[in-house]
């Protein structure tokens, strides 16, 4: 059948021509009412009514130390911004000459900010000086499209450095800009180092928007619905740190002009009381334009100050090594408590002649730790045998990572037979390598976190916490502090084996003879273990381990200072003065006055020299 | 020679073609008018010249190649679209573009036409009546296959465009109202549901009526109306398992100012832009709206506002005017020829441009919500325009062979 034969075919064509026809009526008539009887209206309002988004940086989140203290927060900073559709070109060079930069880079990042959006404001520069503010201020006519704005910087409120705890944020670049997944735009701050870059999420807080009116020339008017659709800019929650700052702050001015790390942490939590890598860097160079030759300086230094000694370096830890050998050959049965040596000063094994540094006479063990007696311990570790030796260094966390919450960290290297089979081959080692091992030297690498930790769990007898540096996150609207958890794993160990071998670090400090009466404070029990690291490339590593006070620790400390020399010289008094700081809030050795920067290790060597052994 | 041209040459169609595609180079070369888009601009001419050998070829195919190929194209189609659900790219939600090297392709807009082709290869045949419940279980089937496939990628938009090709056919079929009642009532209690629960009862009551008045079967009725209600109550779910954008766009729709960034702000901006049009406008590459961008994605779907605003109320109606003149002439060789297959397809094709309008215009002008639906032969868009040429090559087609079946 033809479709014409279909008796209705006309009629429904008629029906579709008028169902076409009532709508394009109805559309044309829509037209009429727009653009003939409106047209006044849209014609104003398209004068005026476009909306623009301003985009509103959250503050970020501010960070307390332990007692409270605000030790990091923000202050207002002008940063210069370019509407790019309202910038004339040809101004460029005026600017850049303001602004005492680079014409290439200001094209640069107009160019970039451009391909974004043409209206939407470019950032161009940070923390801008009042100097160059009134300089724009003054072109203000002639540079159509220049604005600035006003955000925050970092402002660190005491004198401490903390760098690489706290760490720095800096404007997001190219390749952080594509991994984020559009979470952030050019100009944006993210967090890039430390705990910035760790409580990223956290610090941020949430983007706002402000919403103005803009006429055809793009010029604002006024704000759009009476700011009732703005979306407020959500402040970054706060962190509450374990760390004491006056520690931190003493201890970075004792270490100043040393390269080396102190590490202190709270026995009885495991959270960090400070931290020092020295040398280090002020992060207020982070805080607002990072100058390009400051940011060549800091990575081209050969003491690399960007470098998380406390985390990342490996050292041998030499002589504080001795009680976790005491550890193992005690808990292992191998060596009963009152077992007795003859030291001579030496101890041959085959053809090759251990030192040590002074003939010790008849010694135990507690004494052997007390006085660091070498050749006692080389016995020791002949009998312990590497893999007894290794099992206990892997109980106090040597050889993997701690877990601390700044990421950043090295596991270190504690030998095992495994290990040597496949450094040396099966048959390439000999016992021969477990002397230098028992007194903490050779192949073993650890940090002086891990150091700081093995300290801790001897000083509480076998806690072994998370370190950490962040106690809680504290929510800014509410007040509400939210505590973050870590974890705790304990060392198993006869009680009497915890007490000999903390005897012996306790003498080392407290009685006559011992190796790190440096350490020493007044009216506190101080117990500790000196080490002095053989370092084939120059003069040796000083270690100093300690904690106090002896019967309820609440703090306890691990000192490094590279190719220094004697550990009980110049570790020991590092650690010591740090103690009095906490205890005490102040320096009690000095009658109260704080020793000049760097000069503290100096001062404090001649009366260490007189106990001073290894 | 001439006379043989003139005989199989529909110049009504041709003109208004010629003046659509001109109006949207126009267009979008004013949309784009700064200096980072002119590569947008530079491929929309590509893709007209393109047309224009897909709309030479097709008006130049013999009689039966349509019939031909109608089902072949149809399974191409729903193969391409299947496709694309698993290989294709993924552009602000929804997964409905393959990669050519600089180019995109979009699957659903020739789905759009393969469709239309082999639903009127099978309502063409002489045993099929529109009478027989089967037989229009099979026609639905036809259109539902690929419209489902295009609402998984999702796209809304153009999941709707088969209805409103769907529902013109059927009609020139001779459906019964009931029939046509059917397919429209379900919809109509889903939109009425999503303003509320009074306008929904009315609407419930209203389709309750004209179901029971144009029935056959009281059972059928009863089914039909139930799905309705059921359709209407179950809108809410729905809204809940939309994607967040398409949901704002909803609600926008409802309460334009709940969004002002977003769908709320683009009819707004949309209204300002064409109502500050006045009658002449304010000359071509002059209009602050658009040159200014103010409304985002101008050259897609809001691509009317630009000779709305900028050559104002004769512009906009000259658009109009070509818009009105394409869908009438559809409607009219689909009168003209004899046979039926072809009689379908032209009805099918102007059911397709005449939703694309009807809505896109609509939304333009805020009469319509916001569905991102292009408005043919205007609108930036390589498959789009390609498509709409290819619909027009068909017309020619039936044209030229109005006198065979």
């Amino acid at each position: 059948m033809m479709i014409q034969e279909d008796a209705h075919v006309y009629e429904r064509r008629r029906v579709l021509y008028g169902v076409i026809a009532a709508v394009f009526v109805l559309f044309l008539g829509r037209l009429y009412q727009l653009q003939m009887i409106y047209k006044d209206e849209y014609g104003r309002k398209s004068e005026e009514n476009s909306i623009r988004t301003i985009p509103k940086e959250p503050v970020r989140g501010n960070m307390y130390d332990r007692s409270g203290k605000l030790v990091v927060d923000n202050r207002p900073a002008f940063t210069l911004t370019i509407m790019p559709f309202e910038f004339d070109k040809k101004n460029i060079p005026l600017l850049s000459s303001i602004l005492e930069i680079d014409p290439a880079f200001l094209r640069d990042r107009l160019k970039r900010g451009e391909a974004f959006s043409r209206f939407q404001p470019v950032k161009i520069l940070r923390d801008l000086s009042f100097k160059t503010l009134s300089a724009i201020e003054e072109n203000r006519e002639r540079l159509p499209g220049v604005d600035y704005d006003i955000e925050s910087k970092r402002f660190y409120t005491t004198k401490a450095y903390a760098s690489h705890i706290l760490g720095y944020a800096k404007e997001i670049s190219e390749s952080q800009l594509k991994a984020s997944n559009g979470d952030y735009v050019q100009g944006d701050i993210i967090g890039s180092s430390g705990l910035e870059a760790v409580y990223e999420r956290t610090l941020r807080g949430k983007k706002g928007a402000e919403f103005s009116t803009v006429n055809v020339r793009g010029q604002v008017v006024g704000s759009f619905n009476k700011g009732k659709s703005d979306i407020p800019s959500v402040a970054g929650q706060d962190l509450k740190l374990t760390m004491d700052f006056g520690v931190q702050m003493l201890a970075e001015s004792l270490m100043t002009g040393q390269r080396g790390s102190l590490v202190a942490v709270d026995p009885q939590t495991g959270g960090i009381l400070a931290m020092v890598s020295k040398p280090d860097y002020d992060l207020n160079v982070f805080s607002g334009v990072v100058p390009a030759d400051t940011w060549r300086d800091l990575n081209n230094n050969p003491d690399r100050p960007l470098y998380n000694r406390a985390t990342l370096s490996r050292y041998p830890p030499g002589s504080t090594f001795k009680p976790l050998l005491a550890l193992a050959a005690l808990e292992n049965g191998i060596v009963p408590p009152t077992w007795r040596i003859y030291c001579n000063g030496a101890f041959r094994f085959g053809n090759k002649v251990f030192h040590d540094l002074h003939v010790h006479g008849s010694v135990n063990m507690v004494e052997a730790i007390q006085h660091s007696c070498n050749v006692y311990f080389y016995q020791v570790m002949l009998k312990v045998g590497l893999d007894n030796w290794s099992s206990m260094g892997a109980r106090f966390g040597f050889g993997r990572l701690t877990g601390i919450d700044i990421f950043e960290e090295n596991p270190g290297l504690l030998p095992t037979t495994q290990f040597m089979n496949k450094r040396y081959g099966p048959r390439g080692w000999t016992r021969g390598f477990l002397p230098s091992l028992g007194i903490g030297q050779g192949e073993v690498g650890v940090t002086p976190l891990q150091m700081a930790l093995y300290c801790a769990a001897l000083a509480n007898k076998g806690h072994y916490h998370q370190p950490h540096t962040v106690q809680a996150v504290i929510d800014k609207v509410n007040g509400r502090e939210d505590t973050v958890a870590y974890t705790t794993r304990d060392i198993q160990i006869k009680p009497e084996h915890w007490d000999l071998v903390r005897e012996g670090m306790r003498r080392a400090v407290m009685e006559a003879g011992g190796t790190g009466a440096a350490a020493k404070v007044k009216g506190i029990e101080v117990a500790g273990k000196t080490g002095t690291a053989q370092n084939p490339h120059g003069k040796d590593h000083a270690w100093f381990i300690g904690f106090a006070p002896f019967d309820n620790p609440r703090i306890a400390i691990a000192v490094l200072v590279e190719n220094a020399g004697f550990g009980g010289a110049v570790a020991a008094p590092v650690a010591g003065m740090c103690m009095e700081q906490y205890f005490y809030g102040r320096l009690v050795r000095f009658d109260g006055q704080r020793p000049k920067a760097g000069g503290a290790i100096a001062q404090s060597q001649p009366a260490a020299r007189t106990t001073g052994r290894n | 020679m001439l006379a043989f041209l003139k005989e199989r040459f529909d110049h009504r169609l041709g003109l208004i073609a010629l003046g659509l595609v001109v109006t949207g180079i126009i267009s979008v070369y004013s949309a784009v008018y700064d200096a980072k888009a002119s590569d947008i601009f530079h491929k929309q001419l590509l893709w007209v010249s393109a047309g224009t050998v897909v709309v030479l070829f097709l008006w130049a195919m013999p009689f039966r190649f349509m019939q031909f190929i109608s089902f072949p194209a149809y399974f191409a189609s729903l193969a391409m679209l299947l496709a694309v659900l698993l290989l294709g790219r993924t552009v602000s939600g929804s997964t409905s573009w393959f990669n050519l090297g600089a180019f995109r392709l979009q699957p659903s807009e020739f789905a759009k036409v393969t469709t239309t082709l082999a639903l009127a290869q099978y309502l063409a045949r002489s045993d099929v009546s529109l009478q027989k419940f089967g037989h229009l279980a099979a026609a639905a089937g036809i259109v539902a296959a690929p419209m489902l496939l295009i609402m998984m990628q999702p796209d809304l938009g153009t999941a709707v465009i088969f209805i409103g090709m769907l529902f013109p056919v059927l009609y020139w079929g001779g459906a019964s109202r009931f029939t046509l009642l059917s397919i429209v009532a379900p919809m109509v209690a889903a939109v009425a549901a999503l303003f509320g629960v009074t306008p929904f009862l009315i609407a419930v009551i209203a389709l309750g009526a004209l179901l029971f008045i144009t029935r056959d079967h009281n059972i059928v009725a009863a089914v039909v109306f139930s799905t309705t209600v059921l359709v209407g109550i179950s809108v809410q779910f729905i809204y809940d398992g939309l994607k967040p954008y398409q949901q704002k766009r909803i609600a926008t729709f409802l309460d334009p100012n709940a969004d002002p960034l977003g769908a709320g702000y683009n009819i707004l901006q949309s209204k300002v832009a064409i109502g500050s049009g006045g009658l002449f406008g304010k000359g071509y590459l002059h209009g602050t709206q658009t040159q200014l961008s103010f409304i985002p994605e101008q050259w897609t779907d809001f691509i009317f506002c630009v000779p709305g605003e900028e050559f104002g109320f004769l512009g906009a109606a000259t658009v109009l005017a070509l818009s009105l003149g394409l869908l009438t002439r559809g409607v009219t060789i689909a009168s003209l020829v004899r046979s039926r297959h072809s009689s379908y397809v032209a009805i099918g094709i102007s059911g397709i441009f005449a939703t694309h309008m009807f809505i896109n215009i609509g939304m333009a002008l805020g009469l319509m919500p916001v569905i991102g639906v292009p408005l043919p032969f205007l609108s930036y868009g390589g498959s789009s325009l390609l498509a709409s040429m290819s619909m027009v090559g068909v017309l020619m087609n039936l044209y030229a062979h109005r006198k065979e079946y």
